[in-house]
């Protein structure tokens, strides 16, 4: 891994992030760097901040102050739309894919092709048949499998939803992915299949990502570095290699 | 949870999507042996009675069309029956007192229908009220000013060219005399079907009634396309307030009564679901159709009228009841 100092490995940089909601300080000052091509973990009790601050990164909500920077420049995201166009995406826990569409439908949801040329455009004639094709390519060149792009989400198991909820994320996010808790729903065998599709994403395609987990085991295994947050502060920031689980779960409860 | 495994979710499926259709040739075979027995003649299936039928269900139907839509993403609206009024008293009263002409008072009913439409989608998603009270309040407002802008009487003397373009009989080939209303209603089943199977408006819509927020997290404008779906419910009940406007020959500030109960209960015996996500048209359509049914056999057994709105609120009820079983009997949890 490169030092943190290395300015061409850095791809965001959250600084000195505040977030009031009315009285309430959900976030008092957050910084911390995620280096392209790296497993950030980001840690704490409940209430300590973290989903705040992935909503503020992609866009759900303004921070009170503080700066984003990704690429080196300063980024403002009005709305989640204009996190996605700079290449960041994430997968929230309850609320990554819609029931009631398919596997393609939801892939590309808000990102539809359209037929028959510009009317085609302007009245939002859906390409489905094309949307299906570059749906199977794509989950096939991510190792995700799945029965059928046309399947129902509905009709999936919670590692099938995630497992296309992380490929729809991939498949747009050419930065940065933000997977808020991604295994607390599933059980052992699907937990695995996750885990080992991060890291074969980070491996292979040298994707990033920003993981939100309660899961020290989890943490331990898919993470380059530890961001611990503690009631809206930055309690710490700890590489894998020179710390131990010890060591995250003191941050994270204040023995620390 | 109680799933069932994929294959009795898939029969449980077909059953709630198609059982409908059932109910409708059921009803048919069934008016049409009891009516000779009960009558001493054939008198349902006469071509008179059939158009009387579907006279019913279209108007109907085409509510309902728009109805179908703000169920799917999630939503309901109740004043489209005071839309009815209040788009037939003020297209008749432009077109007794102006000189704006039938197509223009077509016009008229719709642009009432698209505004109140607009005025319900803008109480919903700026001020953030939920759809079935701001529609309730919206009911009110609208009947209220129906009766307010014809002092409370039915409005004659628009012109006997409205009535002959919106309620004659066109000859098709093939299918013969069909009334005007009946081609309206197929032709908007048609190309709503296809907006709603077919387009991004479509698929939003369904989206938004799974999962508003998941929509918006999309990057999806929610309100912008909520805004759509109350407006395309308010100028298709344009449409209809027009059509029975010209089927009625007068624009009657309490006229559209109960219409909310019929649209919501084709919809809603069509398989769209109450709690938003899933919305068949073509359901909808066999609705409305099963729905003239009801109301017609009830009169051809000289059943009380006031009996109707009861037959037709338990059929909301039990529809109801049907697609929250099927929900608990295939959703994975
Ligand atoms: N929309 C909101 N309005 C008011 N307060 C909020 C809002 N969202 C979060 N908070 C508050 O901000 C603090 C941080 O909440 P947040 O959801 O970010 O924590 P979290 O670390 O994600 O917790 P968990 O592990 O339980 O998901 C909490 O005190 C919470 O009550
Ligand atoms: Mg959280």
């Amino acid at each position: 891994m490169a030092d943190s100092g290395d300015l061409t490995s850095l791809l965001l940089r959250v600084e000195a992030i505040t977030k009031n909601f009315g009285a309430v300080q959900a976030l008092k000052g957050i910084t911390f760097d995620v280096e392209r091509g790296e497993v950030v973990a980001l840690v704490g009790d409940n209430g300590a901040g973290k989903s705040t601050l992935v909503k503020i990164i992609s866009g759900v909500y303004q921070p009170t102050s503080g700066k984003i920077i990704l690429n080196g420049r300063e980024v403002h995201f009005p709305n989640p739309a204009a996190a996605h166009a700079a290449g960041v995406e994430t997968v929230y826990q309850h609320l990554a894919l819609i029931e009631e569409l398919d596997v393609a439908d939801n892939v590309y949801l808000g990102r539809e092709t359209t037929k028959y040329g510009v009317i085609g455009r302007m009245m939002g004639v859906l390409d489905r048949r094309q949307m299906r094709r570059a749906t199977a390519a794509a989950l096939e060149s991510l190792h995700i499998k799945i029965p059928a792009p046309t399947m129902p989400v509905r009709m999936m198991s919670g590692g099938q939803r995630q497992a296309v909820a992380i490929g729809r994320a991939m498949t747009w996010g050419r930065q940065l992915l933000i997977l808020d808790e991604p295994t607390a729903a599933l059980g052992v065998e699907e937990t695995e299949q996750v885990l080992a599709m991060i890291e074969r994403l980070r491996d292979e395609a040298g994707m990033t990502f920003l993981v939100i987990s309660h899961n020290m085991q989890d943490v331990y295994r898919i993470a380059d570095k530890i961001v611990v947050l503690r009631q809206g502060r930055h309690a710490a920031t700890l590489r894998k290699q020179e710390t131990t689980m010890e060591e995250i779960v003191a941050y994270i409860t204040g023995a620390k | 949870m109680s799933a069932l495994p994929l294959t009795r979710q898939r029969a449980v499926e077909t059953v709630a999507r198609y059982g409908i259709v059932l109910v409708l040739v059921i009803m048919v075979a069934a008016l049409t042996v009891l009516s000779p027995i009960i009558r001493g003649e054939q008198f349902f299936l006469t071509s008179r009675n059939l158009i009387q039928v579907a006279l019913q269900a279209a108007i109907n139907a085409i509510i309902a069309t728009g109805m179908t839509f703000v169920i799917t993403s999630g939503g309901i609206d109740l004043s489209v029956g005071a839309n009815v009024a209040l788009g037939g008293v003020t297209a008749a009263l432009f077109m007794r007192d102006t000189g704006i002409g039938p197509i223009g008072g077509f016009f008229v009913a719709m642009a009432v229908g698209g505004l109140c439409g607009a005025f319900n989608g803008l109480l919903i998603t700026r001020l953030d009220l939920p759809p079935f009270i701001a529609t309730l309040g919206t009911m009110g407002m609208f009947r209220g000013m129906a009766l307010i802008i014809s002092d409370g009487r039915p409005v004659y003397g628009f012109g006997r060219e409205f009535l002959q373009i919106f309620a004659r009989q066109i000859d098709l080939p093939l299918i013969g005399a069909v009334p005007t209303q009946v081609v309206f209603a197929l032709v908007i089943a048609v190309v709503f079907w296809w907006v709603l199977n077919r387009t991004k408006f479509g698929k939003y819509t369904i989206a938004i009634g799974g999962s508003e927020e998941t929509t918006r997290l999309a990057g999806i404008p929610v309100n912008r396309y909520k805004m759509g779906i109350y407006i395309l419910c308010g100028l298709l009940t344009g449409v209809a307030a027009a059509l029975l406007l010209a089927r009625l020959s007068s624009g009657d500030p309490t006229f559209g009564t109960f219409y909310e109960l019929d649209a919501i209960a084709a919809a809603v015996m069509g398989g769209t679901s109450l709690s938003g996500g899933e919305g068949s048209i073509g359901g909808t359509i066999v609705g409305a159709l099963v729905i003239s049914l009801v109301r017609n056999g009830l009169n051809l057994f000289n059943v009380p009228s006031y009996w109707q709105d009861f037959v037709i609120g338990a059929v909301i009820v039990l529809a109801v009841m049907l697609d929250r079983w099927r929900k608990r009997q295939t959703r994975r949890v």
